[in-house]
């Protein structure tokens, strides 16, 4: 049996466990390529209009994947992955928007992710989509359990300086060195599946390395640490990857070698308009800019602002610019 | 001979040449309009350039480019420094008023907000999505009253009563701005209510939640206009300085940046000289390439049929098979 998985949005969170889990039940795992600019374009083209744009990517990464033969197409309907806790709500119904916008879909598995406020749900769920492949229940129970655990190995190649993107690719086979020169650190954050693909954030993350910096972002913190800054707003963020951010950034302002902040918006994204004010707000000590991505392919807008944020970091640190190249 | 640093700023609507002196005095200016067409640009301003005879005598030991198009036109005349606008303004700035803490920049397409501490950039903002109250809707508004936008300053200065225009969106300034001529109100009043909505729209975009303090320096394209200078003053209670140069700020910075580099490095600039520059036909192409499923279009530049530059491509192809043949002659 084959099952397809689109790579986007939560791919960049949970693949190793999703992998892991098709393949022990017996299944050939089939992904979509990298986002290119077919898959934005096809994306563009099929998804509703309201919808943030790594949502519209992800059109284009289900519609590469109608054709390659699946028995089924895994489109998980995440509400909340962790207690009290919530995904934005478009992730709540990405299943019955996709199955209404491309009739060619294969069936599709649709686990409903809600541990809000406890995992039964998600434990019987985990049952019924094992059942598809097989009526051995300890079995079911085992590859789950395998998945989360290879998931952990994952998470923990974050600690050398990877994000969660990369630790995946690691995770899969890929090598990946990160350079080692550096003279500035700048902490990166926004919702992964945007700032991590690196067709939607346009790169952000390698530009600012061959511009000399180390990127600091959610993964490569502390979690705990996090979690403490996080509850020091008054009302509690309850968007599960807004309340990552806001902690971070706010871990980030208290941490020396830290020299700048960027956060990367999402032009259509509901939950960013809120999130990337609050930390605007917040940031009273450090260098902070946000950027705000759309459809545009335009780069130059972009590039400007990256290398005038890493001039004015180099200049007030009095940082002399190494010479190397003419370009930054 | 002196020792002498060009500058080039290319922006959306301008496109500006400067030579200083290793005293950073200006030697020569030249602004001119991109009109689209940024190598047509380059090469008239040079030629513009060589053509005043301030270059004889003149050894160029730098040069610097900056502005939307500064990788276009540092692979035209041999750039030592490519920087982004932002770092070139301030530089040419604080050099000119060392205590200067804020910059206010409105150019052709973008606007921008500069804030310094102690002559270093401490912060700043650009103008995200919408080019609403930048120069080429300024330009667009004076088409459209027929008014030459030399004379958009003067006339607004006529104004006793300034009217009040929406300036959030460019699209709604310019119904309301009909509203209010067909109303009856005179040009001059409506011009003036354009220039403070724009104002407003600045504060309230670029300049979110900034502090501006003075000295303020307004520079950039759109500071020719002596309207918008006032609307500035009457908003931010604050007198705003208007540098003599204020046109070509950019390039004069990024000529600074050039110096500053060359006299650090002690490297002998990269500049191709007149000859290349002036009697080379250079043309732009661009293609899909068919590699892979980006489709990137990369653009490749030509001097005659020397290929100077490829750039678009996202896996650097293009770009590293000119360096591998350049290294191999």
């Amino acid at each position: 049996m084959r099952v397809g998985i689109p790579r986007g949005l939560f791919y960049h969170y949970y693949y190793p466990l999703w992998k892991t889990f098709f393949q022990d039940l017996g299944a050939e795992v089939v992904t979509s390529a990298s986002t290119n600019r077919r898959t934005v374009e096809r994306g563009i083209e099929s998804a509703v209009d309201e919808v943030c744009f790594p949502i519209k990517v992800y059109y284009g990464h289900v519609r590469e994947l109608c054709h390659q033969e699946l028995n089924y197409i895994f489109i998980p309907r995440l509400v909340s992955v962790e207690p009290k806790s919530y995904i934005c709500p478009n992730f709540m119904g990405l299943p019955d928007m996709i199955n209404s916008a491309l009739p060619e879909l294969p069936p599709v598995i649709d686990i409903t992710v809600d541990v809000s406020k406890n995992d039964r749900l998600l434990k019987r769920d985990i049952i019924r989509v094992g059942q598809i492949f097989t009526d051995n229940k300890n079995h079911i129970k085992q590859a789950y359990q395998h998945g989360q655990d290879e998931l952990h190995k994952c998470r923990n190649i974050c600690r050398d300086g990877y994000n969660i993107s990369e630790a995946i690719r690691i995770w899969d086979g890929e090598q990946i060195v990160l350079p080692s020169t550096y003279n500035i650190n700048i902490g990166v954050l926004g919702h992964g599946y945007s700032l991590y693909d690196q067709t939607i954030s346009m790169n952000l993350i390698d530009r600012l390395r061959k511009m000399g910096c180390r990127v600091q972002v959610v993964e490569t913190l502390d979690r705990d640490a996090i979690e403490v800054k996080a509850a020091e707003i008054p009302k509690r963020v309850f968007w599960t990857l807004g309340r990552k951010s806001v902690g971070s950034a706010l871990y980030m302002e208290g941490q020396s070698e830290i020299d700048g902040i960027i956060y990367l918006a999402c032009f259509g994204c509901g939950p960013d308009s809120m999130i990337g004010e609050i930390i605007e707000r917040k940031i009273k000590n450090k260098a902070f800019m946000m950027i705000n991505i759309d459809e545009h392919t335009g780069e130059a807008g972009m590039v400007t602002r990256l290398e005038a944020f890493c001039d004015m970091l180099r200049r007030r640190a009095g940082k002399v610019e190494d010479y190397i190249s003419a370009h930054g | 001979m002196v020792d002498g640093y060009l500058g080039v700023d290319i922006g959306s609507v301008s496109t500006n040449l400067v030579l200083i002196d290793n005293g950073c005095h200006l030697i020569e200016k030249i602004y001119l309009r991109t009109q689209g067409n940024p190598i047509k640009a380059v090469i008239e301003g040079f030629a513009a350039l060589v053509e005043t005879g301030s270059k004889e005598g003149v050894t160029i030991k730098g040069v610097g480019t900056t502005g939307s198009g500064r990788y276009l036109s540092a692979v035209l005349l041999g750039a030592d420094v490519i920087k982004n606008e932002i770092t070139a303004h301030a530089v040419a700035a604080a050099h000119l008023y060392p205590d200067v803490k804020t910059i206010i920049e409105i150019g052709g397409q973008d606007s921008k907000i500069i804030i310094l501490k102690n002559g270093i950039v401490n912060d700043f903002a650009m103008n995200t999505v919408c080019a609403a109250g930048t120069g080429s809707f300024l330009d667009q508004q004076a088409s459209r009253l027929n008014i030459d936008i030399k004379d958009f300053g003067r006339r607004a200065a006529l104004s006793q009563q300034a009217v009040r225009i929406a300036g959030r969106c460019g699209v709604f300034a310019e119904s309301d701005m009909i509203h209010k001529q067909q109303m009856g109100y005179p040009m001059e009043d409506i011009i003036m209510g354009l220039c403070e909505s724009l104002v407003r729209n600045y504060l309230n975009n670029v300049g979110k939640g900034k502090k501006i303090e003075g000295p303020v320096v307004f520079q950039g394209g759109v500071a020719a206009n002596a309207g918008l200078r006032r609307a500035f003053e009457k908003i931010l209670g604050m007198s705003v300085k208007v540098p003599q140069h204020y046109d070509v700020m950019g390039a004069i910075g990024v000529a600074m940046l050039a110096m500053e580099k060359m006299q650090w490095s002690r490297a002998i600039t990269q500049f191709r000289g007149d000859a290349f520059i002036l009697k080379g036909s250079f043309k732009t192409s661009s293609h899909e390439c068919q590699g892979c499923p980006n489709i990137c279009e990369v653009v490749c530049i030509k001097r005659d049929r020397e290929v100077l530059a490829y750039w678009g491509d996202r896996c650097k192809k293009w770009e590293n098979s000119l360096s591998e043949k350049t290294h191999a002659v």
